[in-house]
């Protein structure tokens, strides 16, 4: 076989090794519902909302750096945790993230649903245990969060995401 | 030689005189672009705008509810002319109740103001049935069609009762408004293309892509031809 369709194989091989790494990026890991009944053991209480107006939007248009899409923001809370189910933007398409906070520090961060082509590192457990037990300190986290490369926008995005659940934490508790 | 060298200097001067013209009133007009506005206004020409490669944009969907149109745009959800968030999924149908305009997905239901600002989305983990194929009212109450049933609700969304009913008003797609479908259009290629860059592109000849570069290369080698044709001629006359 001559030099030439040896490379070529070669990079067809990389490129399809490639792509279904990219592939594999996208997806829901976790739907909503289970997160919930994980996070409160099956028994799941009733969700409230809280409205974005006022200060707490201006508040919150400071944490993300840009305004909440939305009017309300729906979470879930029994006498030892909340929860949040929150979406920013990656790069270009929203991230799902899902957060659970008791005593005003995080007990679990996951993405549940990944839609941008890169940087979905951010799902694995290497990184999200970084989150475990980070608190608010002068509305930022009490602690740095390690990049993932080629990911700064997605790790961007679960930062800003894990100070505004545990500011709303603090704020409808 | 002196006659054939006038004959020459002349046909090449009719030949490139239209294009000197072209070539100077747009490059008068690049000069003065700011003074024009020409960098601030946009091209509003269908054709130009084809030319361009910014074609007519076709919405997947859209619903009109009560004095609104909305409409999706891939993953973009507009009311009117405004995008006011993002969809993954198609939206299979809208409704108004109270003081709600509500959108349904596969999934979810997307909640509007009535002046079409985006409230929330409520999907499975606040009980919305999944699987959604369509969204109707009866007698004032919300419903929806899924693969596993018609399930119906109150305004407040949270409480769904399996059920069926005779007498659904289904929502259904329509077409777009032609006023909407306007300013939709000023949305996504108002700005697209700058009266300046039309000019610039007219000048150097990149309005007729490739082919026009090399007609403008070609057109300035005769402007070379007939300069050098033109010394020649009165270089001749002062010996």
């Amino acid at each position: 076989m001559s030099n030439y369709k040896v490379t070529l194989r070669v990079f067809a091989l990389i490129s399809l090794i490639l792509s279904s790494f990219t592939v594999f990026a996208r997806g829901v890991y976790q739907t909503d519902q289970n997160f919930l009944a994980e996070a409160f053991n099956n028994s799941v209480p009733k969700s409230k909302v809280v409205w974005v107006k006022g200060e707490l939007a201006k508040t919150i248009t400071e944490l993300l750096g840009h305004n909440y899409a939305g009017l309300r923001i729906r979470y879930w809370r029994n006498d030892q945790r909340s929860v949040w189910i929150l979406e920013e933007i990656g790069k270009e398409k929203p991230i799902t993230f899902g957060v659970v906070i008791a005593d005003n520090k995080i007990t679990t961060m996951k993405v549940l649903a990944f839609r941008e082509s890169r940087g979905g590192e951010i799902r694995h457990p290497a990184f999200t245990l970084q989150f475990q037990h980070a608190q608010l300190d002068n509305m930022q986290l009490d602690r740095h969060i390690d990049g993932v490369s080629g990911a700064t926008l997605s790790v961007r995005a679960m930062t800003v995401v894990a100070r505004l659940a545990l500011y709303l934490d603090k704020f409808t508790g | 030689m002196n006659r054939r060298m006038r004959s020459l200097h002349r046909s090449m001067g009719a030949l490139v005189a239209v294009f000197v013209l072209m070539l100077a009133t747009t490059g008068i007009l690049l000069n003065h672009t700011s003074d024009l506005d020409l960098d601030k206004r946009f091209l509003t020409s269908d054709w130009l705008l084809d030319h361009y490669g910014i074609s007519n944009v076709e919405a997947d969907a859209v619903y009109l509810l009560d004095r609104h149109t909305i409409s999706q745009f891939g993953s973009q959800v507009f009311v009117d002319a405004t995008p006011v968030t993002q969809s993954e999924v198609p939206i299979l149908g809208g409704i108004i109740i109270d003081d709600l305009m509500v959108l349904a997905t596969e999934g979810a239901l997307l909640l509007f103001t009535p002046e079409g600002e985006f409230i929330e989305r409520m999907g499975g983990s606040v009980g919305i049935p999944s699987m959604i194929q369509n969204i109707g009212l009866f007698h004032g109450d919300p419903v929806v069609q899924t693969r596993n049933g018609m399930w119906r609700s109150d305004f407040m969304l949270d409480q769904w009762k399996q059920l069926s009913l005779d007498g659904v008003g289904w929502s259904e797609p329509q077409a777009m408004p032609s006023s909407v479908q306007d300013e939709l259009a000023t949305f996504f290629r108002g700005k697209g293309i700058t009266i300046e860059r039309v000019i610039l592109d007219i000048h150097n000849g990149r309005i007729l892509g490739k082919y026009g570069v090399w007609f403008a290369d070609l057109l300035g080698a005769f402007l070379v031809l007939i300069s050098l044709t033109g010394l020649w001629l009165w270089g001749r006359r002062r010996l």
